[in-house]
């Protein structure tokens, strides 16, 4: 605490801290925004709102999932790209590179459209009931393939923090005599945490925003039930402004969150 | 001494690319020996203290430490919770404390319990004379403080042999004689060790042998006060010219 009301005085360390005030009011700014135009304009915002309320849930729901999952599977292919074993890192390599080298949406439309048709067809040739009868359930193909793109991104974050930390901790670390995964476990991992934290953060943004996505594979999230009530109402600029503003509202919070745990982790560096 | 050596080399070959590093080094050191090892930058001394606890891996040759031959994987780990080793550049783990540094591996290696680790690790620190920085992050203590954690956390799981590569050369001028203190303690315990250093003045006070190194191949070796005064090798008479 001594140390940050010192910080205070240095010029330069108060101009940053300022702007990070400025943009929470600027979150501020947004939901009073959103919540004027709900209470002084009810018709039409505060029905778009009502309308659209079960796609915010599915829009938070689908990205919260889609992130864990991105995380254990990013890490699982990290390891797998920094593994001694020459089959494994190429399996990963090309995983990353095919995750990364295609638009989300086109991966989003073959896993909801083209996957099941290819596990159908796979049953027919086995003769295999419950493939022949598989269908696909949009929630869970649009998870899959968020987290499919998704987690080759954060296999590159979480590679880059580990190769972030000086070889010489590996290498003291394994004259101890411990294993490669025990020197990953309790001496590469956690130093990696701080170093990935704010990248991670900001993937966890992208994902929010690209979740809309999910809206043309049959999901019923923001975008999609945003979609339905400009069909039904026949009005456009007040339905996008108001969807527009909600994702503001959930991005903005988000950005304050990953900038609050970045200024957490310079100050516990030491 | 022991009649079998607790460390035999034999014919050690090794290559970085196309550079050979090694070529052909034959080394046996007795159990309580210490041993220098002295060269020139890039005459392989490094390489060749890396490659007895397997850091390096080898081209040829053959190293059996404490009677297991660097083989297989299960021998490699087994070697080094035998062997301990301190870096020049002390490679304490910055996220743990100075005493968790020195328990970490007595928990998750040797499988000890945390009490028990704990008093090692204090009676370490009490050893290398900074039990009051126990709680301290290796970040917020001095070069000569940290290379002597460096040392406790090697010796918390219980070596027989310990190697030092360039345990001084990253140090001002005032912390080396610290930092050589404690290796003269060990010494006196009669601690085997294998050194990687030009502090003649710890080559003179505790070492058995010092060995000469140049170009991947041992040119000499002697008793460090022989070896200093009445070298052989023109080799050896030449790199001392330098260094003296």
């Amino acid at each position: 605490m001594r140390v940050r009301k010192e910080l205070d005085r240095v010029p330069g360390y108060e101009v940053a801290n300022h702007r990070i005030d400025t943009w929470w009011w600027l979150v501020v700014a947004v939901v009073g925004i959103v919540l004027l135009l709900a209470l002084r304009m009810p018709d039409p915002y505060w029905r778009i709102i009502r309308f659209v309320s079960d796609g915010i849930g599915v829009t938070v729901g689908v990205t919260l999932t889609a992130f864990v999952l991105t995380l254990v599977l990013g890490l699982i292919a990290a390891i797998g790209r920094l593994s001694n074993s020459g089959f494994i890192r190429s399996l990963t390599t090309v995983y990353v590179e095919i995750a990364r080298g295609i638009p989300l949406m086109v991966q989003l439309l073959f896993w909801y459209f083209a996957f099941p048709s290819l596990i159908q067809s796979f049953g027919r040739l086995l003769n295999y009931q419950p493939f022949e009868r598989y269908l696909a359930d949009p929630f869970t193909m649009a998870i899959l393939g968020l987290t499919f793109c998704y987690a080759a991104y954060m296999s590159e974050i979480y590679r880059a923090g580990i190769q972030s930390i000086p070889k010489g901790q590996n290498e003291a670390a394994r004259s101890l005599g411990m294993t490669h995964g025990q020197a990953m476990r309790h001496i590469i991992l956690p130093q990696a945490v701080r170093v990935i934290l704010p990248p991670v953060g900001n993937e966890f943004i992208s994902l929010l925003k690209d979740s809309s996505l999910v809206s043309v594979v049959a999901v019923a999230d923001m975008t999609r039930r945003g979609r339905e009530f400009m069909a039904a109402n026949f009005i456009p600029v007040e339905t996008w402004i108001m969807i527009a503003l909600l994702y503001l509202v959930m991005t903005l919070i988000s950005g304050r969150i990953v900038a609050w745990i970045e200024r957490k982790t310079q100050t516990e560096e030491r | 001494m022991a009649t079998e050596p607790i460390i035999h080399i034999e014919n050690l070959h090794k290559h970085f690319g196309l550079t050979p590093a090694l070529k052909g080094i034959d080394l046996d050191i007795y159990s309580g020996e210490v041993v220098v090892i002295i060269g020139p930058s890039g005459s392989g001394k490094s390489t060749l203290l890396r490659c007895i606890n397997r850091l390096e891996e080898y081209d040829s040759g053959g190293i059996i430490v404490d009677n297991i031959p660097l083989t297989t994987a299960e021998n490699i780990n087994a070697i080094r919770t035998e062997v301990g080793m301190v870096f020049q550049s002390f490679n304490l783990f910055p996220h743990l404390t100075v005493l968790e540094n020195v328990m970490i591996a007595q928990k998750v290696v040797r499988k000890r319990s945390k009490a028990e680790a704990m008093t090692i690790a204090q009676n370490l620190l009490e050893k290398v004379g900074i039990p009051e920085k126990a709680y301290d992050f290796p970040g917020q203590l001095s070069g000569g403080q940290q290379q002597r954690v460096a040392i406790a956390r090697a010796l918390a799981m219980n070596p027989k042999i310990m190697l030092f590569d360039e345990p001084t050369s990253a140090l001002d001028p005032e912390m080396i004689q610290e930092v050589l203190d404690v290796m003269l303690q060990l010494a006196s315990e009669g601690m085997t060790m294998v050194v990687v250093s030009h502090e003649m003045g710890f080559a003179r006070a505790a070492a058995d042998r010092a060995v000469l190194m140049d170009e991947g191949v041992i040119v000499e070796e002697a008793v460090p006060d022989v070896l200093f005064s009445a070298p052989k090798q023109a080799r050896t008479q030449a790199f001392l010219s330098k260094i003296l």
